[in-house]
């Protein structure tokens, strides 16, 4: 399962930037926060600190009547310059301002201090945010502020704007990468899937080339150019094999027919009849290896072009045990064939039923009698396994690589008939499936297991 | 019954033509597919008979035109390159048959026969086949000889409704093969030779007369005794 995982890395990059950009969102809006409230603070500050300056003048000039009598002009500013001055003497008792009493309960930051005065506004008790700053005038202690509520607003909806503006940039970012990476990934999957379908066979396919020119376009066009190369020089082995099989074939259906034609001359039993006996069979021999050895050619070549179907190797299993079943039995070898569930896999099944009788007739030829044969063909996890094994002579560790390779044999088997192809067929055969072919010596015996991908 | 033979390696056309010709047959050779495309829409022919490389046109472009020009004829594929594709190609292009070169001459000529019988309908639907005192109930699937029960497993039962449906014909061991156990490829050419004296044990061996006969160098005929020769 290769697609899930390219999905996975455009999504991650696409989630890589879309973490960056929150960032900088994030960071962006939060110092033009800090900045614009630093400021406002420090314009609250300044008016307070001009007031109080210009008050300490009212003093200095008139002394404590002046100032108290300044003030008193003040006090109708409260509600419209939000305002808050108090003059107290030295015992405290206020002289002078728009407060009834020194605040009991501050916070004091610096020179400053903060506190709550309750307004009753249309019969309401509201609470008002008031800032700051006390001087003290020949003992008399001057408090001058100013109501900062509007001030806090105007944060507070600051505030809220960063935090909308961060999440809006975060969703719409989440958004985007989503969409741009499944874009991505559907371009990918689309190259994948036609890969793979080539890979199984269908050479004539190609890449789907968008109309836009991208990178993607280039990278298929590329593609194809590798396709149809690959495509021409499939089809020129193609003729090869072809060639080479009719100038094989047809010479030995000339030297069949003179045979055929010798034979109903003969007498039965006669030297001719003999001699032209044992040359048809050796004929039969030649054509079945030249057989075997075109097969395995075009096995290699990649199937030459039909696409898979479904076959049920359980199924195959069980009819070729039959088939082979009185030929064990006449060797007096125990056959047995294990395959009673399906399982299926998308192949070419003439080529999968050579495999299986390659096996079996492999293990007949070489078991001696009395031995055992099993046929086990299984489908586990989404894999289908075939497995050939017996207690027979086996093939040594060392020498099994070397057996799948063509007119290999060894040498306690010379005696024996055969070609030396069947293992070779079997491992064209599987390597066209995209399988696994694995040969185990038992000791004694010999089991070939064959693993391909179960049909979905 | 007339065969048109398209075939352009000239001695084996020869063997074949002689063979098909002592075998009671016509027959009329052409060397190149255009020529045999020719002549097979010029006149009527019981079977063609086409080599799939033949110079000027080849032999599958040739049947498949003849089918679109709606020439039925059955067509019996020779070819030289034998492998799983090549089969399948040639049936698809409108084959009836397909044979890989070399073959035995009896070979051909037992499906030549096939063929020319399966063209003349003798492929009714039925359910129950009858040969002598031989009864085989499709729908049962039983058979009895002489009305006596015979136990068959299910690859004899095929075997034999293979045989019955071509009672007096040549079957050979590889159309059994391809038919009864759809293996296109040459394995131990014995084993069919188990199988059916399998059968025989099962159908002939305590009856009389013998029904399954082994012809020598071609295949096995199950012959109906009372039917006219």
């Amino acid at each position: 399962m290769k697609l899930p995982r390219l999905f996975a890395s455009t999504a991650r990059l696409a989630l890589w930037y879309m973490f960056g950009v929150v960032v900088g969102v994030s960071v962006l809006l939060g110092s033009a926060y800090l900045f614009t409230q630093r400021t406002m603070e420090r314009n609250v500050d300044l008016v307070i600190e001009t007031e109080i300056e210009s008050l300490r003048e009212e003093f200095r000039g008139g002394g404590i009547k002046r100032l108290v009598s300044v003030l008193d002009h003040r006090e109708d500013d409260w509600g419209r310059l939000g305002a808050a001055y108090l003059l107290v003497d030295k015992q405290g008792v206020p002289l002078a301002g728009n407060l009834t009493s020194w605040p009991t309960s501050f916070q004091t930051s610096g020179p400053w201090i903060e506190f709550e005065i309750t307004l009753n506004e249309q019969g309401r008790a509201v609470d008002h945010p008031v800032r700051a700053a006390v001087v003290t005038l020949d003992g008399n202690r001057l408090l001058v502020g100013t109501d900062i509520s509007e001030r806090r607003r105007f944060a507070l909806r600051l505030r809220q704007l960063t935090y909308w503006g961060v999440g809006l940039t975060g969703a719409f970012m989440a958004l985007s990468a989503w969409w741009f990476s499944r874009r991505v990934a559907a371009r990918v999957r689309a190259v994948a899937q036609a890969c793979e379908s080539i890979i199984s066979g269908d050479l004539s396919r190609r890449l789907p080339i968008g109309s836009t020119g991208d990178e993607f376009d280039q990278l298929a066009g590329t593609v194809n150019g590798m396709l149809d190369r690959i495509e021409q020089q499939t089809a020129a082995v193609r003729v090869t094999f072809n060639s080479a099989a009719h100038d094989l074939r047809a010479p030995l259906q000339r030297v069949r027919g003179r045979l055929e034609k010798a034979l109903a001359g003969a007498q039965a039993g006669d030297a001719t009849d003999i001699a032209v006996q044992a040359a048809l069979e050796d004929l039969e021999r030649v054509q079945r290896t030249l057989a075997v050895l075109l097969q395995i050619a075009q096995a290699e070549a990649g199937g030459a072009g039909l696409p898979p179907e479904r076959v049920d190797l359980a199924r195959m299993a069980r009819e070729l045990g039959e088939l082979y079943a009185p030929e064990a039995q006449s060797r007096r070898l125990s056959l047995r064939v294990d395959a009673d569930a399906p399982a299926c896999i998308d192949g070419h099944e003439q080529l999968l039923a050579q495999l299986l009788t390659n096996l079996l007739e492999n293990s007949i030829k070489y078991v001696p009698a009395g031995g055992s044969v099993t046929l086990a063909v299984r489908q586990e996890r989404g894999e289908v396994t075939v497995s050939v094994a017996d207690d027979g002579p086996g093939i040594p560790g060392s020498s099994q690589a070397e057996m799948l390779l063509p007119f290999r044999r060894l040498e306690r088997d010379a005696a024996a008939p055969g070609s030396g192809l069947g293992l070779s067929l079997v491992a064209a055969v599987v390597r066209l499936h995209h399988g696994r072919l694995e040969l185990r010596d038992l000791a004694p015996g010999l089991r070939v297991t064959c693993s391909f991908a179960g049909a979905s | 019954m007339q065969i048109l033979l398209v075939e352009d390696d000239v001695e084996a056309a020869g063997h074949l033509c002689q063979g098909l010709r002592e075998a009671g047959y016509e027959v009329r050779h052409c060397a190149d597919g255009a020529a045999g495309l020719a002549e097979a829409r010029a006149a009527r022919y019981d079977l063609l008979i086409v080599d799939r490389m033949l110079p000027l046109l080849d032999g599958l472009s040739m049947v498949g035109q003849l089918r679109a020009g709606g020439v039925l004829a059955p067509v019996l594929v020779l070819s030289a390159l034998g492998t799983v594709d090549d089969r399948v190609e040639g049936l698809r292009a409108g084959g009836d048959d397909y044979l890989v070169k070399p073959f035995a001459f009896a070979e051909l000529l037992a499906r030549v026969e096939a063929l020319m019988r399966r063209a003349s309908g003798d492929n009714r639907l039925v359910s129950t086949l009858r040969v002598a005192d031989l009864e085989m109930n499709l729908l049962a699937r039983r058979v009895t000889r002489a009305g006596r029960n015979i136990d068959l497993t299910a690859k004899e039962f095929q075997l034999l409704e293979f045989l019955m449906r071509r009672v007096g014909q040549v079957v050979t061991r590889t159309m059994l093969l391809e038919s009864v156990w759809n293996l296109h490829f040459d394995p131990q050419t014995n084993l069919i030779d188990v199988h059916m004296s399998r059968l025989r044990q099962a159908i002939d061996r305590d009856f009389s007369p013998q029904l399954l006969h082994t012809i020598r160098g071609s295949g096995y005929c199950l012959k109906d005794p009372g039917a006219a020769a």
